[in-house]
This record gives structure tokens, C-alpha cells and sequence, in this order.
């Protein structure tokens, strides 16, 4: 007996140690908790929404912090798995006990752990996940978004598709769910603006599992189904790859109209410097050149400053949550979690990419969506847009009571 | 004398047991909430890495698709509770039911392999099945999976319990590991339990004998299976959610990875993995975004070191410390 | 007929990237019954070190020259102080070894060379394009074309026809009865695994202009690598070759023709080899 009491013993005081930071809590600095991928394919990703996130702090503690309290980070590593993700909130509210939850990649991961913050009542801005579900079908009452969602990306492609010639329309996406609904939401759009429109039947698009390195019988198959216009949702490494062998195979002839909903990532760019093919119509969340208001200006020449290349719109999600909690907590002059929940919503705050609405019945941050033409300039390293085109949120954003949201 | 006294209770087949229970029951009381939680995860791995264990340091065979197993565990479970079951006695016997269906249509095919052969077979299913929930978009929800926007009280006749409470999650699932460890300990400590390891040292020597290797094995799958989809329903309940990560051959990865670290020739070596990785796997990430390097650089000398795993390796030395005390 | 054709070329481009793969794969586990879970991350390194040569020098040839060779010495670092100890043990404790390697390998490069993507350009001579039924195709994909079967006919001339080729088929049918012979099976053995580093860091390297780099290349291939060499028959030659061949076509028409279960394909064929073929298609039956 004597024995298991000693176990017991070393066990409890394990987990003493190990909780220990959980002593803090009491402390004064308001505690915000960041969920990413840090590790693994998508690492790049996670390492952009930190540096925007420090930036943030870093400036917001230069200042008098939030209410007059320092503000402290702590990131967790999600690996883009929704249980890693789970156990990585987990460990923020109720060891790190943080004052709001920021972060999220993955919109699969997002969905999943969406849920479990009725459970935490912690307040969730998701800065990256585009998934339309968690601000529509499974929305709730702590979980917010600052970012350009999917449907808001794809509607302004559509505004874009409408204006041109096209008529026959396929697709190249990932084969998950963002890369269907890409595809599905385009459609719905684009037959509203332009009913004339055809879409390719299902053996005539090109769904690429997200381990495809070799692109090349995608790029054959949509080439032979001889499409007016293509959808592009790849992005990351898959773009890049895609990018690179279909230029090469003549994919970018002019034959088609092409749309990339996210091919003005800045990652993807910086990695294929002069192979991007100029006048393509790529879609961002957030262009460091969309406009020159004070706010961007600075956010991007800090940025640059201090990283030595243009913000992504990853650091841009991070670096606008952090400013929407300290917007939101001074509108509540409170940290409370309840408090914060409420002035998040309808909060106007005035970002880097634009003036940004949360919308309070379905917390989607109504924020403009950009595109633009890939285009060469010798004072970048990188292809930019010229044109911009900057879609207001109003004209993007569907109505409340098409996202299938129903706060509880 | 200490270690003999430990090795000769480790020895009595049902002591791991009581000790289980004890820490179970009472250590949760002690350690803080977060920490309530990852030993909740904790119990759910070690399930399914003790499960695992049945076919790989019983039967010595590897398998690679485990994870497909412990997926349609999740998924039934995530399907019956979004369709409004509120049973978990039903969605418990609906899950395991499931799970050895697929178990014994994969065993069948599966079990007359060997070595390499069996695993790279299982790899095949699991990853079946980890297409099937990936794909079947209409049913699994595709690449999202099924989050559950919340989990029913679990109901006692007296009174309803609700499971967001991380304590009573806790003992919730530690009651089915219990039940789940109890069976595999029956097992193995069973006359069949004998015929298994038979059929690892000496497959033709059992096939002459009488006993039916591969009925053997397929028995043990099925039970390994069953068992695996257990651990998949707990963890659907306690993580909210199934996703169709939980059946790629990464995942299967993770009890394969536990048990060497733990020891597959002990019954409680795979649990005791478990335990090490995430209390590894915690302090790690504590100090370092490059868990990965570590943990690889922490398993590199496990593996040449603990050639038993770490538990199989420490009681190794204690029985022979016992033997080494006896002889003088 | 011309969608055919251009599916065709396409499999079997990708055929041989995983035919290189496979290659050092298969010939680790015949010689030294090895299953190298590393592998796919010493495909990666290759690709990487070859990618910093190139940046140092800027010449193509000679980074696929010199990465594999630099990737070639870890392999025998690998070979003498990790596998050495284990190779009397069962296969799952090469495994889980090879499986921390991989860890370390992958996280070492994301340290080193961050977590960004990079590209890297073929040589001026195989940059440009032909044309194929109105369609054009990069030269370099024909140049791999054309390479893999050259790699193969080396390796299997190596053991076929050279004197220490045979020596190292002896060393793997019968470890004992070659150091009876006065063959230093240890050495020979470090020398094999340095070769099957040095094949999958060549694989890397020439896929470099082909994809892009970044730290999860390894993880990407070593799954497919794997069924190669399991449906091919382990430790054979050919069998690597026509199961890198099938496992490309496949995908390659899967894609066109499958729709949505073609992620399942390279496990369907897994299955169905393996239950009709249980050591593979060119392995011995016992």
C-alpha cells in the first residue's frame, strides 16, 4: 500500500510541474492563445500567422497594451489534426486559462473544433479557415472569423467570370471539401449572374488529392475537355506544383480564362518568382499593395521591416484578430470572455486590407475580397496585381439568412 | 528485495488490473483540469494500443490499418449521435458490431499472411477505409468528417450525467477501458490466450497439433478489431468529432509506435507507451515547436537500448535482480 | 488516341520518378532485409542538398552529382551507428529505428531550410518544350523517361554481371557462409545502404525541377514507394520497375477515368497483388 501512495505521489507532483504556468493565471497580462500548423507540410503557414501575431503584440505592448495590460502570446501547433487541435485548445483555456482563441488553418480542422467552444466559452476568431460551415451550419455564439471566407472569395471570381467571354466552365481543386465547395459555390454564383453559363459534368473536372506532386494527368484531363474558363482552387505546395507543370504543358496559352482563388498567396509567389504566369486573375484574402491607407502602409512596411519580405494574408489574419480583441476590449473596457463575445459583435474596426465589419448574427467579419491580374514590376521580387480589383464586402458577403446560421 | 517483492505481484495476472483501477479512480482528483483530460486521451490510446498489441505481441503480427478499425468505431458513433441516439449502452453495441464486420471481411483476407506481407495488407484496407470515410462525402462529410455539435447526457436511471464536465467525461470512458482491458486480460491469460502465442513461436507446430492457425488468428483480429473500435467511439465522444484522419495509416501508426516504446511481450507494455508518448509528447511541445527532432532523437535511443520496450525492459531487470537475490 | 498517348507518357514519367524511388528500397531490403522508413525522407534531403548546391554553384549537374553523394555519406553514418545494432533483431524494431530517423530527417530540414516551398529550374538543355499532338511536353520529363531505365540496367548489370555484385548477392542469400568465405559482410553492408541513400537522393535530386520542395516530400512518397517494392516482389529489380510502371499508369488513367475512387487506387492494387500474389510479382513463393 505503502508503495501505490508513493506512486500516487510522484504522479500528482508530475502534474504540479507540468501545470505549472497554470499558477499565472491570477496575473495581470491579458493572455491570447494561438493554434496553428507550426510543424509539418503546412509549417509555412503557422510561421506567417506568428510573425503577424507579434507584430501586433509587439506594437499594441510598445503602446500602453490592452486596457493597460501587457498582452502575452502563447502558440500551440495543431499539425493541421482536428484531435491535435482539440487537445491544443484544450491546454490554452484550461491550463494556459487565455483570455481569447485565435488561429486556425485547416477548415476541416476548424469545423470539427468549432463545437467545443460552447464547452470552453472562449472566444475563437479564426483567421484562415475558409470553410462557409463555421460561420453558417455550425456557427455559434464564441466563435468569430476576421478573415475572407470561401464563399466571399468565390463570389468575387464569379463577378470576375461574368465579365468575361467564357461560357464552359471547369475546374482544378483539391480533392476535400474545400476544394467541392469551390467548385459548388462558384457554380451556384455564377448561373445567378449569368444563367447562360455551362458547367463540365463531373468526368470533366479535376479533383487532386492533396499529396499530388505530379499534376500532369490533371492538367492533360482538363486540357482535353477544352474548356472557355477554369476555376483553380489549389493553393500551397499543390499550386505551385500545378502552376509549374501546366505552364510547361502550354496550360496557360490564352486558350482559357483562368481564375486561382487563391493564387495570390503570397508563398505561392514568392516560390515562383517569374514562373507565374503574368495576366492570370488570382484571388487573395489580403494584398499588401490592395490599398494605401495609413493602416496598410504601415502594417506592411513594419512587415517588411522586421521580415524582410511583403506580408501573407495568413499574417494578415493573425496581425487583424489581435487587433479586433484589443478593439473589442476597449469597446467592452473589459476582458470578460461574455464581454468580449458581445462587442465582437457588429465591431467596425479599421484593418489593413480595409474597413471590417463583424457581422453579429453570424460573426463573419464582412471584409473585401480582392483579385487581381498577375503582373511583372521591377520594383518586386515577386509578381503583384494590376489590376486590383477590390470587391466591397456588401456585394460578396451572402445574406445572414443564406448561411444556414442559427445562434443559440 | 523490493524489486522481488514488485516482480513476484507483477507476476499474479490480475494485479496490473487493481492498480489500473486505483490510479484510475483516484488520480484524476489530484491533477489539474488539462491534465484530467490528456489522461483521459491517455486511457482511449492505451485501449486501443493494448488492443492493438493482442495481434501484434500475441500473434506477432503487425498491423498497419489498425486505425481503419478504431475509424468505423468513431464514425458509427458520430453517425448515431447526429441522428439523436442518446444510448451510449446502443451507439456502444451498434459501434462494435460495425467494427467487426469490417474486422472479419479484412481478417479473412488478411490473417493467412505473414510478416511484412500481413502489415502491408492492412496498410491496403485501412487506407480503404480511411477512402471510403475521405470520400463518401454524403454519409462521412468527406474531408470534414462529423462534428458533433454536443454529446447527451449519459443516463443512470437516477440521474443524468453530462459529459462536458472533463471529470465525468474521465470516468466515463475510463469505465469501458476497464471493461475493454479486463476482456483482453481474460484473454490472454485464457487457454486461447495460449493457442496465440502458439501460433507466434511455432505456426507449424500448432497447425500439426490440431489448432487452426489462421481461425486462431482471425478470432484474435476480430477481438483486436472490436476492441480498436471501442478506443474509436470513446474518442469520437470525447473529442467531438470523427474525422477521417482518425483511420489513415498515420494514425496506425501511433499504437505501433506506443507498444515497441512500452514493450509488446508484457500485457500492460503498450498502456504504459501510451502514458510515455503523451507526457513526452506534452513536455516536448512545452519547450519546442521541433517536436518531431525530439521525440526521434528521444526514440533513437529506446529503440537500441530498451530492446524489450521500457517496461518490458525494466521488469526483465527486475525478475532477474530477484533471480540474482534468490540465487545468493 | 491522342488522350491516350499523353496519359501514357504521363504514367510512365511518373512510373520512373517512383521507379528511382523504389529502386534503393528494394535493393536495401534484399540485400540487408531492411525496411528503410527513412527512405522517402532521404529522397527529400537529396532534392534539398542538391537544391543548396545548385544555389552555391549554379550548374545543374553538378548538384545531381555532388547532393546524392553528400546524402550518400549520412546514409553510412546512419548505417554504422544506428542499424548495426539492430540488425539481428525482428523487422518492427528497423521499422520503428528508421521511423525515428524520419522524424529527425524531416524536422532537421524544415530547421535548416525553413519552412517554405522552392523550385528548382532544369538545365538550360532539357528547359525547353516538344510538341505532342498539339499539345506540348517538357523535355526533362522525357529526360527521366529515358534515365530510369538506365539506372535500372546499371544496378542490375552491377549485381548481375560484376564481381562485387555477386558478392553482395551471396552476403544476402547467406550472411554466414560469405564470412566464411573472408567477406566483410559489415562493410559490405554499410556499402549497400550508402548505395540505396545515394539512389533515393538521386531520385530527389532529379525531381527537383519536376516539384516542388518543401519538408513533406518525403512523407508523401514513402507510402507509395512502399507498395512498389511490396507489389513489385521485395529485393527485385525488375519487379521494382513494373511495379513503379503499374502504380503510375494507374494513376495516370485513374485520374481520367476513376473519378472519385481513384485515391483508393494504389491500395486497390496493393490488395489485389497481394491477395493473388502474396510475395509480390516477382517474388519468390515459399
Amino acid at each position: 500500500m505503502k508503495r501505490m501512495f508513493l506512486a500516487i505521489f510522484v504522479i500528482v507532483a508530475c502534474g504540479m510541474i507540468l501545470a505549472g504556468p497554470a499558477v499565472n493565471a491570477t496575473g495581470k497580462p491579458v493572455k491570447l492563445g494561438f493554434v496553428y500548423i507550426m510543424s509539418g507540410p503546412f509549417a509555412t503557414y503557422g510561421q506567417f500567422a506568428k510573425r503577424g501575431a507579434e507584430l501586433a503584440i509587439d506594437e499594441i505592448n510598445k503602446q500602453d497594451g490592452i486596457l493597460g495590460r501587457k498582452v502575452v502570446a502563447f502558440f500551440e501547433d495543431s499539425t493541421g489534426k482536428p484531435d491535435v487541435a482539440a487537445r491544443a485548445f484544450r491546454k490554452l483555456v484550461y491550463q494556459e486559462n487565455v483570455d481569447c482563441l485565435i488561429g486556425l488553418d485547416s477548415s476541416g480542422v476548424a469545423k470539427s473544433v468549432v463545437p467545443l467552444m460552447n464547452e470552453m466559452k472562449t472566444p475563437l476568431i479564426i483567421t484562415h479557415a475558409a470553410t462557409p460551415d463555421v460561420t453558417g451550419k455550425v456557427c455559434n455564439k464564441y466563435t468569430f472569423r476576421i478573415s475572407v471566407n470561401l464563399a466571399q472569395n468565390v463570389k468575387a471570381a464569379a463577378l470576375i467570370a461574368s465579365e468575361t467571354k467564357a461560357k464552359t466552365w471547369t475546374t482544378v481543386g483539391p480533392d476535400y471539401a474545400f476544394g467541392h465547395q469551390s467548385w459548388e459555390y462558384f457554380q451556384k454564383y455564377l448561373k445567378e449572374l449569368k444563367p447562360d453559363v455551362e458547367f463540365m459534368p463531373d468526368d470533366k473536372v479535376a479533383f487532386a488529392p492533396i499529396k499530388t506532386t505530379d499534376f500532369s494527368p490533371y492538367i492533360t484531363k482538363i486540357m482535353h475537355a477544352k474548356p472557355e474558363g477554369v476555376l483553380i482552387s489549389l493553393w500551397g505546395g499543390n499550386l505551385i506544383d500545378f502552376v509549374r507543370q501546366a505552364s510547361e504543358m502550354g496550360f496557360f496559352s490564352g486558350k482559357w480564362e483562368v481564375l486561382m482563388t487563391l493564387g495570390a498567396a503570397t508563398e505561392v509567389l514568392y516560390a515562383l518568382k517569374d514562373k507565374m504566369p503574368e495576366g492570370i486573375w488570382v484571388g487573395t484574402r489580403y494584398w499588401f499593395l490592395g490599398n494605401d491607407s495609413p493602416v496598410n502602409v504601415a502594417f506592411r512596411e513594419a512587415y517588411f521591416k522586421r521580415f524582410s519580405e511583403y506580408p501573407s494574408y495568413n499574417a494578415h489574419g493573425a496581425y487583424a484578430a489581435v487587433q479586433a480583441y484589443k478593439a473589442a476590449a476597449e469597446k467592452a473596457q473589459s476582458t470578460d470572455k461574455e464581454a468580449i463575445v458581445k462587442a465582437l459583435e457588429g465591431l467596425k474596426i479599421e484593418l489593413p486590407v480595409g474597413t471590417v465589419v463583424i457581422r453579429a448574427e453570424d460573426h463573419q467579419a464582412l471584409t473585401p475580397a480582392t483579385w487581381g491580374r498577375t503582373a511583372a514590376d521591377p520594383k518586386y521580387p515577386i509578381r503583384v496585381l494590376n489590376p486590383i480589383r477590390t470587391f466591397p464586402a456588401e456585394k460578396v458577403t451572402p445574406p445572414v439568412d443564406k448561411t444556414g446560421c442559427e445562434m443559440h | 528485495m523490493v524489486h522481488q517483492k514488485i516482480g513476484r505481484i507483477l507476476e499474479y495476472p490480475f494485479s496490473g488490473l487493481i492498480v489500473f483501477l486505483v490510479l484510475g479512480l483516484f488520480v484524476p482528483l489530484v491533477i489539474p483540469t488539462y491534465w484530467v483530460m490528456v489522461v483521459t486521451e491517455i486511457l482511449i490510446m492505451g485501449l486501443f494500443a493494448t488492443s492493438f498489441n493482442l495481434l501484434f505481441g500475441y500473434c506477432g503480427l503487425l498491423s498497419f490499418g489498425q486505425a481503419g478499425f478504431f475509424g468505423v468505431g468513431a464514425y458509427v458513433t458520430a453517425l448515431l449521435l447526429s441522428k439523436g441516439v442518446g444510448s451510449y449502452i446502443l451507439i456502444c453495441i451498434a459501434s462494435i458490431t460495425a467494427t467487426l464486420i469490417a474486422a472479419y471481411f479484412i481478417g479473412y483476407l488478411c490473417v493467412r499472411r505473414d510478416e511484412i506481407f500481413f502489415a502491408m495488407l492492412s496498410l491496403g484496407f485501412g487506407m480503404m477505409l480511411f477512402t471510403i470515410a475521405h470520400n463518401w462525402r454524403e454519409v462521412t462529410g468527406g474531408s470534414d468528417g462529423l462534428p458533433l455539435s454536443t454529446v447527451p447526457p449519459v443516463d443512470l436511471g437516477f440521474s443524468k450525467i453530462s459529459l462536458f464536465h472533463p471529470l465525468h467525461g474521465y470516468y466515463f470512458v475510463l469505465a469501458f477501458v476497464f471493461v475493454g482491458l479486463c476482456i483482453l486480460q481474460v484473454v490472454v491469460h485464457s487457454h486461447f490466450g495460449l493457442m496465440l502465442k502458439a501460433s507466434r513461436e511455432n505456426k507449424e507446430r500448432l497447425a500439426f497439433s490440431g489448432g487452426n492457425v489462421a481461425s486462431v488468428r482471425l478470432v484474435a483480429f476480430l477481438m483486436a478489431g472490436g476492441l480498436s473500435g471501442l478506443a474509436g467511439m470513446l474518442f469520437c465522444i470525447f473529442n467531438r468529432m470523427a474525422t477521417p484522419d482518425m483511420l489513415h495509416w498515420s494514425f496506425s501508426a501511433k499504437p505501433v509506435l506506443m507498444t515497441i516504446l512500452g514493450g509488446a511481450e508484457v500485457f500492460w507494455g503498450p498502456f504504459v507507451g501510451a502514458v510515455i508518448f503523451f507526457v513526452l509528447e506534452q513536455l516536448v511541445t512545452n519547450i519546442t515547436e521541433n517536436w518531431m527532432f525530439v521525440l526521434g532523437l528521444l526514440l533513437i535511443p529506446i529503440v537500441l537500448f530498451f530492446p524489450r520496450g521500457i517496461l518490458g525492459t525494466v521488469l526483465n531487470l527486475m525478475k532477474s535482480s530477484g533471480r540474482g537475490s534468490h540465487g545468493q | 488516341m491522342d488522350t491516350f498517348a499523353i496519359n501514357l507518357l504521363n504514367g510512365l514519367c511518373w512510373g520512373m520518378l517512383l521507379f528511382l524511388i523504389s529502386v534503393g528500397l528494394t535493393t536495401v531490403f534484399g540485400v540487408m532485409g531492411v525496411l528503410n522508413f527513412a527512405h522517402g525522407s532521404l529522397f527529400m534531403l537529396g532534392a534539398y542538398v542538391a537544391m543548396q548546391i545548385m544555389e552555391w554553384i549554379p550548374n545543374f549537374w553538378i548538384g545531381l552529382i555532388i547532393g546524392p553523394v553528400v546524402v550518400a555519406g549520412l546514409g553510412i553514418f546512419i548505417e554504422v551507428f544506428l542499424l548495426r545494432p539492430v540488425y539481428r533483431r525482428d523487422v518492427t524494431f528497423q521499422l520503428l529505428l528508421t521511423f525515428a530517423v524520419l522524424l529527425v530527417l524531416d524536422d532537421a530540414v524544415r530547421l535548416i531550410w525553413g519552412p517554405a516551398y522552392h523550385i528548382v529550374d532544369p538545365p538550360p538543355l532539357l528547359s525547353g518544350t516538344i510538341s505532342f499532338f498539339d499539345q506540348s511536353y517538357p523535355l526533362y520529363r522525357l529526360f527521366l523517361l529515358c534515365f530510369g531505365p538506365v539506372v535500372g540496367l546499371s544496378l542490375w548489370f552491377f549485381f548481375q554481371k560484376t564481381r562485387w555484385g555477386k558478392v553482395i548477392r551471396a552476403a544476402a542469400l547467406d550472411r554466414e557462409m560469405a564470412e566464411g568465405v573472408g567477406i566483410q559482410v559489415p562493410r559490405l553492408f554499410t556499402l549497400v545502404f550508402a548505395l540505396g541513400t545515394w539512389l533515393a537522393a538521386l531520385g530527389g535530386a532529379l525531381s527537383a525541377p519536376y516539384q516542388s520542395i518543401g519538408p513533406s516530400l518525403g512523407e508523401k512518397i514513402i507510402i507509395e514507394s512502399f507498395i512498389v517494392v511490396v507489389v513489385g516482389g521485395l529485393g527485385s529489380f525488375p519487379g521494382a520497375f513494373i511495379g513503379a510502371i503499374a502504380l503510375g499508369l494507374l494513376e495516370s488513367f485513374g485520374t481520367m477515368f476513376a473519378g472519385r475512387v481513384q485515391m483508393a487506387l494504389p491500395y486497390l492494387l496493393l490488395i489485389v497483388v497481394l491477395l493473388f500474389r502474396p510475395r509480390g510479382i516477382f517474388g519468390k513463393e515459399v
